[in-house]
């Protein structure tokens, strides 16, 4: 009876949902359990499809903004935008595991880095809402706006960053960062448990890099202010 | 004594003999004068010849006929066929028409007057026959005229001939221009002298304008002709606003065009306004932006709203202003809507604040998550 009582606990604290509201007993009860990248790559690939339907609408839209001629190239770039974020999706998920696992060494982090791997990839998944909300807010704003072919090709980058700093782009924006924030917080438990380290040292090893991340994300967004 | 009346008979037939020659008749019947109207005929011309027959006697004398003759100059009618007899003490004028289809100089008529009686009386009329025709020149006119703007084009009409003309009058033609006044008249005009008129042209694009100078010699209308050279183009001094430093903003529903308006030209510009042109339409607050007069060298700022249909690439910014004379000019310069290529709807406003709020939401959502996280972690420990 209370071994049934244990199982369906442990069951409860490894499920995907706990990880995203109690993600240090979900980590604990995962390294019991043997490695798998799973899980977590449809975690990532989830969210890299979501980013890539985002991408195809933004790309989409601004495709407006070329001369007529090269608008009939829209459809290719678009879908090559989608391809490349849904693809970007995961080099960018073992990019953030690696820089991770490379700076928790340096606090003598133990842990293969699969297992680092496989708890990013957990802490994807605060993403996967952040990108169907910024797809939302991007899709709103695209659907209430005019966009005028330029002919001067000197002003596409002008018109472009016109565009993506618009308060509405910027909104997406910042709630891809407040969605970011909620990831690292699970990656936090998740390096403490993969990598052995102190919470304090996984605080480090996650808030560096995220949070030079996020300054520079607000930098891009509201740098033109 | 019986030879007496047959001697004194002789010598009144003799004396009579000498007093009347054969071939002409009285003595007392002469040409006092003559007339040509018109006084000097331009060839081809009608006109006609008036000769003045006195009788100074104290007897009328009976007439015939009354011919004239000319070898060259034609004779058009001869409508004194019989005369009659002309009174003691009077004059009788005889005037025949002719036609001075000759070249020019002086051609002479013969008037003869044959008597009933016998005998006739000759007389040989001059007739001096010029075809200079009136001198017509420009003595003002700018060195090139502008399409819209008006400009005065002064002509003389100077008469080198040696007699007088009537009915001198002035009126333009051709096509694409309007002129005021539509015609001049000057009337007579004396031999060497001149007269000016002065009319204010507004040409068109391809307009064809030329100067018709009629005027009357005696009966006979002539006229010259005097084509006015216009050249179009913009006046070398003329005001010349040109728009630079243009900044293009988009707001709710339109655009704001902000720049400066520079007179590059050397005549002022004066009430110059500035608004958006065909395929805009022009919104409040500044709909029309006016300028007032802008100096040569001179500069002012200014600021026009408007709306655009969707998928306008450019828009006109029109440019309008008069001269000292107050000819309206205007010019335009394309916007490139590019340059302000977003252009939210009026709902975007409204929406912003509910995102703001969803954006709240959300984060405090995610802010209790971690919270929750950390609390839950320190409760394991």
């Amino acid at each position: 009876m209370v071994n049934r009582k244990m199982d369906t606990q442990i069951r409860m604290n490894t499920t995907v949902v706990h990880a995203l509201i109690h993600p240090g007993a979900f980590f604990s009860e995962k390294m019991n359990a043997h490695e798998s990248l799973k899980v977590p790559a449809l975690i990532v690939l989830a969210t890299g499809l979501i980013g890539a339907v985002n991408a195809y609408l933004t790309t989409g839209y601004t495709m407006q903004l070329m001369p007529a001629d090269m608008q009939s190239m829209g459809s290719f770039i678009a879908a090559g935008s989608a391809v490349a974020a849904l693809i970007g999706g995961f080099i960018f998920w073992i990019v953030v595991a690696a820089v991770f696992f490379l700076i928790s060494m340096a606090f003598k982090g133990k842990g293969s880095f699969n297992r680092t791997l496989e708890f990013v990839g957990y802490g994807y998944l605060p993403m996967v809402f952040g990108s169907i909300a910024s797809t939302a807010f991007a899709y709103r704003y695209f659907s209430t706006v005019q966009l005028r072919p330029i002919t001067d090709v000197s002003q596409i980058a002008e018109v472009t960053l016109q565009v993506l700093q618009h308060p509405m782009m910027q909104l997406a924006g910042v709630v891809s960062i407040i969605f970011l924030i909620w990831s690292a917080n699970i990656w936090v438990f998740g390096l403490r448990s993969a990598r052995s380290l102190t919470t304090r040292n996984a605080l480090l090893t996650v808030g560096i890099p995220v949070g030079v991340y996020i300054l520079y994300s607000l930098y891009s967004l509201f740098g033109g202010l | 004594m019986k030879a007496y009346p047959f001697i004194l008979i002789l010598l009144l037939c003799i004396a009579g003999g000498f007093a009347v020659p054969a071939a002409a008749g009285p003595s007392s019947v002469s040409v006092t004068s003559y007339e040509v109207d018109p006084q000097v005929p331009i060839r081809g011309d009608t006109a006609t010849v008036t000769v003045a027959v006195q009788n100074t006697g104290t007897e009328s004398v009976a007439v015939s006929r009354a011919m004239l003759y000319g070898s060259q100059i034609g004779i058009l009618d001869s409508p004194y066929q019989s005369v009659g007899e002309i009174g003691a003490g009077t004059t009788r004028e005889f005037t025949f028409p002719i036609k001075t289809a000759v070249s020019d100089g002086i051609h002479y008529l013969t008037f003869v007057l044959d008597f009933r009686e016998g005998g006739s009386l000759r007389y040989q009329v001059p007739i001096r026959v010029e075809s200079t025709d009136l001198a017509v020149a420009l003595v003002e006119r700018p060195d090139v005229f502008s399409e819209g703007r008006t400009d005065a084009v002064t002509l003389r009409i100077g008469n080198p001939r040696s007699a007088g003309v009537t009915g001198v009058s002035v009126a333009p033609e051709g096509e694409g221009y309007s002129v005021v006044p539509s015609s001049a008249f000057i009337g007579a005009l004396a031999p060497d002298q001149a007269a000016t008129v002065t009319f204010n042209v507004t040409p068109e694009e391809g307009a064809d304008v030329s100067f018709r100078v009629s005027y009357r010699n005696g009966v006979n209308t002539h006229s010259t002709l005097l084509p006015l050279p216009l050249i179009i183009s913009e006046g070398k001094r003329r005001a010349d606003p040109v728009l630079t430093n243009i900044d293009l903003e988009a707001n709710a529903g339109g655009y704001r065009v902000n720049g400066d308006i520079i007179n590059a030209g050397l005549e002022t510009a004066r009430s110059v306004i500035v608004t958006v042109g065909e395929g805009a339409t022009p919104e409040d607050p500044y709909r029309i932006y006016v300028v007032g007069a802008l100096d040569p060298d001179d500069f002012s700022s200014f600021e026009v709203t408007f709306s655009a249909p969707e998928g306008t690439a450019e828009v006109p910014l029109v440019i309008q202003y008069r001269d000292d004379e107050g000819n309206i000019y205007r010019s335009s310069s394309a916007i490139n809507l590019g340059a302000a290529a977003v252009l939210p709807d009026q709902g975007a406003e409204g929406f912003s604040g509910t995102a703001i709020a969803v954006v709240a939401l959300i984060a405090i959502a995610i802010g209790g998550a971690i919270f929750y996280s950390w609390r839950k972690a320190k409760t394991s420990q």
